[in-house]
Parts: structure tokens; sequence; C-alpha cells
């Protein structure tokens, strides 16, 4: 058995290569609520980490994961990095819940990956974009148990605009992020 | 045994303040990881397997080809899935503003390209070797010479960002991203020499394999 490749650090020069025009808008094949996710990504010592690829996977509107493309790039994934406030933004929409392969169901979630210079392994989590009260039965929201923890990844729907939905992401220490392995 | 390196790594100083210090949470297989992205068929332009051909004349530098495989932890091939390079001039230098070294760029030389796995999970990749460059980590500090990898695999699950570094390299020895992999990972991100899958006369020939997780990690069939 072949052992897996280990990971390593995207680096600080990864910009140009890796980001997409229009990275940041989210394809689906069908429609749905068109929704934006954004937000800030801080360090340990709190301050806006300015050179991180972020990456979403998500179900379309239904609950459905997308396979496929619309003949220039896939559907349901997002590439964008933070500016030099740490700042991300993807526009896409609003997912379903879904079925695991057991039955379980899952609230409204979408799949966020990390990548950064001092990152040696990228982050994996996921955010809700659904209140606590409405996520209690999720199997990740089971799986991480305590309610403060569990509010590092709920996406705050801005009062002003409910289109918007926004989540900061703290990687290390106070507030920090639940991450997850699979 | 896990060939990974762990978030905390001291000695690479920008993990201080960006690895996470809780445990990860271990999540129940589900089909957030078990599906990913799909790339169009013509996502992939077959000249941007070929990173020397994007100027008037040919890049500086040793040119090489690099072939290898794409498989899956048990040994299956990964087909039709985009991997990503990105890698350093000849000099060292990147095109890119953040890079400060004092060195110089090269007008036919981007460092960027692409190319899917074909239906054995075999990829073919032509470009310059990357120079080694100075880094601010620590003193005297210099990375060694190294392609940058971004893998998709056909799951989310098996998204991974990775390193290939060049056989017999001193600079591996002091560098702390390299050493941060367990002893028994670091093999794994070597590069061999093969000749013959070079042109004759013309570029040096590599071999590298990659492999993402398997099946058995992966929730298939969701």
């Amino acid at each position: 058995m072949p052992k897996p490749t280990p990971s390593q650090t995207v680096g600080p020069f990864f910009a140009r290569e890796l980001l997409w025009k229009d990275g940041g808008v989210v394809l689906f094949p069908g429609r749905g609520d068109r929704i934006t996710l954004t937000g800030r990504v801080f360090d340990g010592n709190g301050a806006p980490i300015y050179d991180a690829l972020f990456e979403t996977w998500q179900a379309d509107a239904v609950g459905k994961f997308p396979s496929g493309d619309d003949g220039s790039r896939p559907y349901g994934y997002g590439r964008v990095s933070t500016d030099s406030d740490g700042r991300y933004a993807v526009e896409t929409v609003m997912p379903g819940s879904f079925t695991g392969p057991g039955g379980e169901r899952y609230a409204p979630q979408i799949s966020v990956a990390i990548f950064a210079r001092g990152l040696l392994k990228g982050l994996r989590t996921r955010v809700f974009l659904a209140p606590l009260e409405l996520i209690k039965d999720d199997p990740l929201a089971r799986a991480i148990g305590d309610p403060d923890r569990l509010r590092t990844l709920i996406a705050a729907r801005d009062a002003g605009d409910p289109k918007i939905y926004r989540w900061d992401v703290r990687l290390r220490g106070a507030g920090e992020a639940v991450f997850i392995e699979f | 045994m896990d060939v990974h390196p762990p978030y905390l790594y001291p000695d690479y100083k920008s993990t201080r303040l960006r690895a996470p210090s809780e445990p990860l949470v271990r999540v129940a297989p589900s089909p957030l990881e078990a599906t990913g992205p799909v790339f169009p068929k013509h996502f992939v332009k077959d000249s941007e397997a070929d990173l020397t051909t994007w100027g008037r004349s040919a890049p500086l530098g040793e040119k090489m080809v690099l072939v290898g495989r794409l498989l899956d932890e048990d040994g299956r091939p990964v087909r039709r899935s985009l991997i990503e390079v990105w890698q350093a001039n000849a000099s060292g230098k990147y095109p890119h503003p953040v890079d400060d070294h004092e060195a110089p760029l090269d007008p036919n030389f981007l460092g960027k390209g692409q190319v899917l796995t074909d239906d054995e999970g075999r990829y073919r990749i032509v470009t310059v070797k990357p120079g080694a460059y100075p880094w601010q980590n620590h003193a005297f500090g210099w990375r060694p010479a190294h392609i940058h990898f971004s893998l998709f695999g056909n799951a989310y699950a098996q998204r991974l960002i990775t390193q290939m570094f060049f056989p017999g390299d001193p600079l591996l020895a002091i560098d702390p991203i390299f050493q941060s992999v367990p002893e028994a990972g670091r093999r794994l991100l070597i590069a061999d020499l093969d000749l013959e899958q070079g042109v004759e006369g013309v570029a040096l020939g590599y071999r590298w394999d990659m492999v993402v997780r398997g099946p058995r990690a992966t929730p298939m069939g969701v």
C-alpha cells in the first residue's frame, strides 16, 4: 500500500498561480438564493492573515452536490485569497440541507479549506448558515458539543442585508475556530 | 503512521501564530468530503503542461521533464484529476509582488502550469529546475529547490497541497518546512532521477509519484 504524500505549505507565493478570475463567484446548474459569505481570517495575535487561500465546496440550493461544470469551471467550488485586511468574500447560493450515508440530516453548511504560509497542512472546517437553535441535531454540531466552540462555525446574518453572512475565522488562541479531520 | 507534518513546528516560524492550538474534531463521513469539484474537459490546455513555451524564447536554466502518477492509498490511479504546479525560476525568483529576493526575473518564464492526469493517473510536465532562494525564517536560511503542487483527487477529502524536492540537495537538511515532515515521510517528497524520461541532449528526466487518501478514508458511494 503506498503511503500518502505528505502535505507542505502553500507558501506565500501562490496568488497569481492559484487564483482565478471570478473564483469568488460560485456556479451552480440550478437556481437558488444568492448569498455572500464574507469575513476576515486572523492569526494567534489577532492580526489579519493577508496571504491565505480560502476555498469552499458545497451542495446546491436543494442539498444536491453538483457533479459537473459550466464549461469553464466546476460547479459548487469557490476559491479566493484574503486581502490585506485578511478579508475574503465568496458569492454563492444558500446550500440546502442534505443527508449523510447513514440517513443523518445535515444543516445548511459549506465546507471550507484554508491554505497559507505557516500552515503545513491545509485547515479544513465547515461554516453553518443557520442559527445555533436550528443546527443542534447536525452531526458536526453534535461532535463538537460545546456551544461556545460551535459558535465559532456559525455565520451571522447581516442585520442590514439578509443576503450577507459574516464569518470571521481565528486560527489560534481566543475564539479559535473548530477545525476538523475526517 | 502519519506521514504529515504537525501544524505547529516552531522551527518554521510562521506556524507559531497560525497553527491551531485545539485538537481537530474528527467528523463522520459526509457527502461534503466524498464529492468534490469536477473540472471541465477543456479546463486544461495541453500547452499548459509545458512551462517553457510561454515566452518568445526558451527560459534560462536546466530544462527538465517530470513524469509520475497520481494514486490513492490503495494504489489505484486517480484519473482525470487536476494537478496545478508553480515554482521559482532558475534564479530562485518568483514573479510575485511579495518576493523581495534580489534575483532576476526571466521574461520567458512564468513558473505556472497545470495538467490533468490520464486514465492511468499519469502526468507529464516540462519545466526548468527552480533555483534555491534565501528566506528570512532564520539566519542564512535558504529554501531548497522545490516545485509546488496542488492536487484535487476525485473527492474533496483528497485535496492536497505539497512541494516536490530534488534528490541529493544539501539544503534539505536545513529546511524546516521539509524537516517538519516525520522522517518516514520525507523520502516521499523527493523526486527520482529518471534519465530516460528526459529528452536526449535537451532535458533531464525526473519521476515523482503522488498519493492521495484512498477510498477507505473517503466515504465513497455516498
